[in-house]
């Protein structure tokens, strides 16, 4: 028996269906004929030989790309999917923060839902009602507990679904996430409550973007490739390596193949004997390699290094059988000093023909950003110009009139 | 085992293969665990539900009333129905009764693994608390749907016989059979997804292939037992019918066969239920 609030996960396999076909009749058809002949269902990998074994009151981040099946073993460790092989045994009370908006229905009201998400969470309905007033002070929705949740902001509602998730109190808890959304000042409630959380001896696994939340979370990490481990051990030496390999990757440019390859990825200013400024021009060329001559929209993000992006850049163009070359060029960049990294995707209405990858890096020169105060939590390092204009009245000094001017960004 | 596999993929190694083995018994005292879970959906579904619909908690009355109309007046009129004497409106309401929480319940709980994909996604419960839950909104449906067979005593001045003591026997295995097929279908729905189009025609089907409209004794004596093994629906109306309104014992070996037969479905459907939940997540 392992201890309340241990995870044990041995070996851990899971194969998804390479086809995301849909599943009728017809396709069944097909699919039970192909195996009479003798012709296996093609699977894909999402998680190899994973072995993942957590003390009560550890905290452990996963690490990786998109796509690497962190969001896999979350859900396998709470059971939402079985593995193909190997072992899971968590003992105690699982919390899991998959996608908390889920688990809301609209035409409820906010007080019908508490309810309902306790519930499904796994708390008794008195739980429910023992916990209420904390749960709706800390969502700060006194105002709107009756009102049905279609009417409440996304905010509103990622609140709601955090805040009862926050208070339910499991042995373990999983994070995949959830804290992508939702407006600065609660996103640093919401780390403080899992810091709370885990003083009470809670264990937990987290997942996120966000790496300087990871590194002010979690003791350990786990980094992921492609459903392998890539490393285990104490976050310091694996987030190192994981930020070296985002290093890497974008200096090598295009090193994932879709359908499409990128041959070539050039960021730099317009003037080539210039570096990248703040608030200067920056070109980003992307030179692309296509099989066949298609319609595609190619996305360029910017990004500290992970893959949530400061800024997204979409375009609709059309890629010729052979070499096309996009350059996009952007007028004014809105960043502080400091490392950024241009990731690309590629999609067509069907497929996929670029997976959302690292394609190159740049450093900016220009001013730091302001420092943030204290208990404020800045979602994104954009840089704007600004100037300050004071005009104090002499006839009340105590409350002066304050005009905020601002010239062009 | 000698199949040597030539995957080009690396797999692990066969020992490891992971199996999942949940016993009934473990199975059903995690569902009496989960029961506010079912309570909280039924109730979800239900507000839900009327906080929509002009016509409210109406609704559940209006359907099988309907029905019992169109029977009334179009129905008898080409077939010549022998009720033992009873009204026709009181014969043929108290077969829709039990019919409407079962079309409902099939209907509902055959899509509920699909209409809760999001939730089967994202948090563990039992799965089968979906279609449950589905059983359990029928089940209010029809307590509301009462009120007019109340009516309808009133209005033919008719006392239910004392021989509707047995009414439990019989509700008890209709319930076992609705929440059977509410979680077989519910299941095979989700692998199966067209299945759901022709979910609504097979339940008009079945309308007309259950004694609702017209009694069990249309059928050829020496056929019943056989009807009664596929569709436990049939004697268990006609054992409504033979209680409520003529004061006779239910035809107990026919109602013996539709119960053995409910038990087996659920256990079998139960079972099946359990193995296909394994990759519901998956495909959702
Ligand atoms: N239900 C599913 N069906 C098919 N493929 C899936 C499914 N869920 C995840 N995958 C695939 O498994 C891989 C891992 O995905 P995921 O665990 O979501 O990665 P991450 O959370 O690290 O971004 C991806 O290639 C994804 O496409
Ligand atoms: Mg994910």
């Amino acid at each position: 028996m392992l201890p309340e609030g241990a995870i044990s996960a041995r070996h851990v396999w899971k194969r998804f269906r390479a086809d995301r076909s849909k599943r009728d009749l017809r396709d069944s058809m097909r699919r039970l004929k192909a195996q009479l002949g003798g012709r296996r269902t093609p699977w894909t990998w999402a998680l190899q030989d994973v072995t993942l074994d957590v003390e009560p009151g550890d905290s452990v981040a996963l690490l990786g790309p998109n796509g690497s099946g962190k969001s896999t073993l979350l859900k396998i460790l709470t059971r939402v999917m079985y593995p193909y092989a190997g072992s899971v045994d968590v003992s105690g009370r699982v919390g899991a923060l998959i996608e908390v908006r889920a688990g809301l229905h609209p035409e409820l009201s906010g007080r019908e839902n508490v309810y309902l998400y306790g519930t499904l969470l796994g708390l008794r309905r008195r739980e429910v009602a023992k916990r209420f007033d904390d749960i709706i002070e800390f969502a700060e929705l006194q105002q709107a507990v009756d009102r049905q949740v279609k009417f409440y902001s996304s905010g509103m509602q990622m609140r709601l679904g955090f805040a009862v998730a926050a208070f339910l109190e499991p042995h373990v808890l999983l994070v995949d996430e959830i804290l992508a959304v939702g407006d600065a000042s609660f996103q640093h409630r919401c780390t403080e409550r899992m810091h709370e959380v885990l003083a009470q001896g809670t264990t937990l696994v987290f997942v996120s973007h966000d790496l300087a939340a990871v590194e002010a979370t979690c003791r350990r990490g786990l980094w992921l490739q492609n459903g392998v481990v890539q490393a285990d051990g104490p976050l310091a030496g694996v987030m190192g390596g994981y930020r070296e390999w985002i290093d890497a990757s974008a200096a090598s440019g295009g090193t994932m193949d879709g359908i499409v390859r990128l041959r070539r990825t050039t960021v730099a200013p317009p003037r080539r004997d210039e570096v990248p400024r703040s608030h200067g021009p920056l070109d980003v060329e992307l030179s692309i390699e296509s099989p066949e001559s298609t319609p595609a929209t190619v996305c360029v993000g910017i990004t500290e290094g992970t893959a949530a992006p400061i800024i997204l850049l979409e375009r609709q163009l059309h890629l010729a059988e052979g070499r096309t070359d996009v350059r996009c060029s952007i007028a004014s960049l809105p960043l502080p000093r400091g490392r950024f990294y241009v990731w690309v995707v590629a999609y067509d209405v069907k497929r996929t023909l670029l997976p959302w990858q690292p394609a190159g890096s740049f450093d900016v020169v220009g001013p730091d950003l302001d420092r943030s105060p204290h208990g404020i939590v800045q979602l994104a390092p954009v840089h704007v110009e600004t100037t300050w204009d004071e005009d104090r009245g002499d006839a009340i000094p105590s409350a002066p009139v304050r005009r905020l001017g601002s010239s062009r960004g | 085992m000698t199949a040597t596999r030539t995957d080009v993929e690396p797999g692990p190694p066969r020992e490891l293969l992971y199996r999942r083995r949940v016993g009934l018994v473990a199975a059903a005292r995690e569902l009496w665990a989960s029961r506010e879970l079912v309570w909280t959906l039924a109730e979800r579904d239900y507000l839900a539900r009327y906080k929509q619909a002009v016509l409210g908690f109406g609704w559940a009355l209006f359907t099988p009333v309907a029905l019992m109309v169109v029977f009334t007046v179009f129905f008898r009129r080409v077939a010549d129905v022998d009720t033992g004497g009873a009204p026709y409106p009181l014969f043929s309401y108290l077969g829709l009764l039990p019919w409407t929480f079962f079309s409902t319940s099939i209907s509902q709980g055959g899509l509920s693994l699909i209409t809760n994909k999001m939730l089967l996604n994202k948090v563990y419960c039992p799965r089968e608390v979906f279609p449950v839950s589905s059983v359990v909104v029928a089940g209010i449906d029809t307590a509301i749907a009462l009120l007019a067979l109340g009516a309808l005593f009133v209005i033919y001045g008719f006392v239910p016989r004392l021989t509707s003591v047995w009414v439990p026997v019989l509700l008890l295995i209709q319930v076992t059979f609705t929440t059977s097929v509410a979680l077989i279908s519910s299941a095979v729905v989700v692998h199966l997804r067209d299945i759901r189009h022709a979910l609504p025609i097979l339940l008009q089907l079945g309308l007309f292939a259950t004694p609702v409209a017209y009694g069990i004794d249309t059928i050829p004596a020496h056929l019943r037992g056989l009807y009664s093994v596929l569709n436990p629906l049939a004697p268990v109306i006609d054992g409504y019918r033979r209680t409520v309104l003529l004061g006779q014992q239910p035809a107990w070996d026919l109602v013996g066969l539709g119960g053995a037969s409910s038990v087996v479905l659920l256990l079998v459907g139960y079972r099946l239920f359990k193995r296909l939940e394994t990759g519901l997540a998956d495909v959702a």
